[in-house]
């Protein structure tokens, strides 16, 4: 395994550049079919994760929050418009997870495993945060994965607060997931060529 | 001219749903959700079903619609099992099964729940099963959508079959090589490794040739041909200002009771 130092902290992108240009542009559609791949083998392997943010951490980390947020963005409206119309509301959440991992890998919390361990935490905490009163909203505070439900139907049962129940549901997954996800994509990303990571830091 | 003005014909002898705009269709699904939301009676709520099914049965069924439907019935049906046995509003017992007791409250809070998700799934089913990506790709740019975020939108849905296609080749070669099934979850995750480090490698190095590929047709060019819409729209700026009012009343009614519920 080629090991190099992953968080380049002369990073040539700048973090919060809008502006796409077409390498973000074609990196993007990249990124999202990344996601749906992602959540169809784990589907297929039948994992108790989505692994459906993978590409958005990987686009995070290479072209920096903006292209994170705007692949998870667009992966859930196409998703919302082809698969599961609900999902659609869950963008704000992918666009929360693409900035988070935009950040954290570019101070420096990607650098090794056990960085990677904190900003795992992190980053399911900033999705449950954002998806919990979405589940509220739309889903009574359920997340539609079994054993999650479990605990929230237990939780519910012992007349705990709806939210808190939703809370636990959806960290308790996402914690699993997000640890699988970053250790993935650190994994994914020591792998990539570095001609290839040069080309989108080049072309921000 | 005469060759768009044939196929507005043939447009025109094929279905109503086609002098639809895609934007109104959107604006339309997003106004029934909000209006499910406004609304708290299960029978307003039934009729927006009824409404937005016959809206999707009027256009034609889709594999992936009935798949939204199937999974959120499933859903729907483990929501009503949890509110109507632990809802914390639970008073009035409703049905008793096997001296399992569900209350009314739970229950009713449920249904409504699941009707809001059957009026988005069916009016979203409507839009993907009326409309094509070109068609989509083509109006954005002629409303005046940026064309590098109409590209973006569109090339999803053309990458994504390039990717499964890829998928399929390394999944294919790495049984030839002779990777067993894993049983606990960190083999599962380790075995994802060697299908996902070629495929994201491949998919990376595709979209730097699609890169290159765009700049040297000069994608970022400012002078270009804005293609013609496919189709002739009906009223389409009424239909947006009227669904976009519609929208923002609802939207001001809703804010307005979560201020009432604050003085």
């Amino acid at each position: 395994m080629k090991a190099k130092n992953i968080n380049d902290q002369d990073s040539r992108f700048s973090t919060w550049k809008i502006h796409l240009t077409v390498a973000t542009t074609t990196l993007i559609p990249a990124a999202v079919g990344i996601n749906y791949i992602a959540k169809a083998l784990a589907e297929g392997l039948k994992l108790p994760l989505w692994l459906g943010s993978l590409g958005t951490f990987l686009a995070s980390m290479l072209a920096g929050p903006t292209a994170g947020a705007i692949s998870g963005f667009i992966n859930n409206v196409i998703y919302g418009l082809t698969l599961s119309p609900v999902s659609t509301v869950y963008a704000i959440t992918s666009i929360g997870i693409g900035i988070a991992v935009g950040i954290l890998f570019h101070r420096g919390w990607f650098q090794n495993a056990k960085r990677v361990f904190v900003s795992a935490i992190i980053i399911a905490l900033v999705s449950t945060i954002i998806s919990t009163p979405l589940n509220v909203i739309f889903w009574g505070g359920q997340t539609g994965v079994a054993w999650g439900d479990a605990i929230f139907a237990t939780m519910i049962g012992n007349h705990i607060n709806i939210w808190l129940a939703s809370f636990t549901d959806e960290f308790v997954l996402d914690l699993l997931d997000k640890f699988a996800v970053a250790y993935l994509a650190f994994l994914i990303y020591r792998q990539l060529p570095q001609r290839m990571i040069n080309y989108f830091k080049d072309n921000q | 001219m005469d060759i768009r003005h044939n196929r507005l014909q043939k447009v025109a002898r094929l279905h109503w749903y086609n002098v639809v705009d895609p934007v109104t269709k959107l604006l339309l699904a997003l106004f029934l959700t909000l209006l499910s939301f406004q609304l708290t009676d299960l029978y307003f709520e039934a009729g927006l079903v009824l409404i937005s099914l016959i809206l999707l049965l009027l256009s034609r069924l889709s594999v992936a619609t009935l798949h939204a439907v199937s999974f959120s019935l499933f859903l729907i049906a483990t929501m009503i099992l949890i509110q109507g046995l632990f809802n914390s509003q639970n008073a009035h017992p409703l049905v008793t099964i096997l001296s399992i007791t569900f209350y009314q409250e739970g229950v009713l809070y449920a249904l409504t729940m699941g009707a809001r998700i059957l009026i988005i799934i069916f009016s979203i089913g409507f839009f993907m099963n009326t409309t094509t990506v070109s068609e989509n790709a083509t109006y954005l740019e002629s409303v005046g959508m940026p064309y590098n975020q109409v590209y973006l939108l569109m090339s999803v849905c053309y990458i994504l079959p390039q990717i499964q296609q890829n998928l399929k080749k390394i999944q294919f070669a790495e049984k030839a090589r002779g990777i067993n099934p894993q049983k606990t979850l960190i083999q599962k995750l380790r075995s994802l490794l060697p299908i996902m480090i070629p495929l994201i490698i491949k998919t990376f190095d595709q979209s730097i040739n699609r890169s290159i590929t765009l700049q040297l047709r000069g994608f970022n060019s400012p002078e270009r041909t804005i293609a013609a819409p496919m189709y002739h729209y009906f009223k389409t700026k009424l239909s947006h200002y009227f669904l976009v009012l519609m929208i923002i009343i609802l939207i001001g009614c809703k804010l307005w009771q979560i201020i009432k519920n604050f003085l």
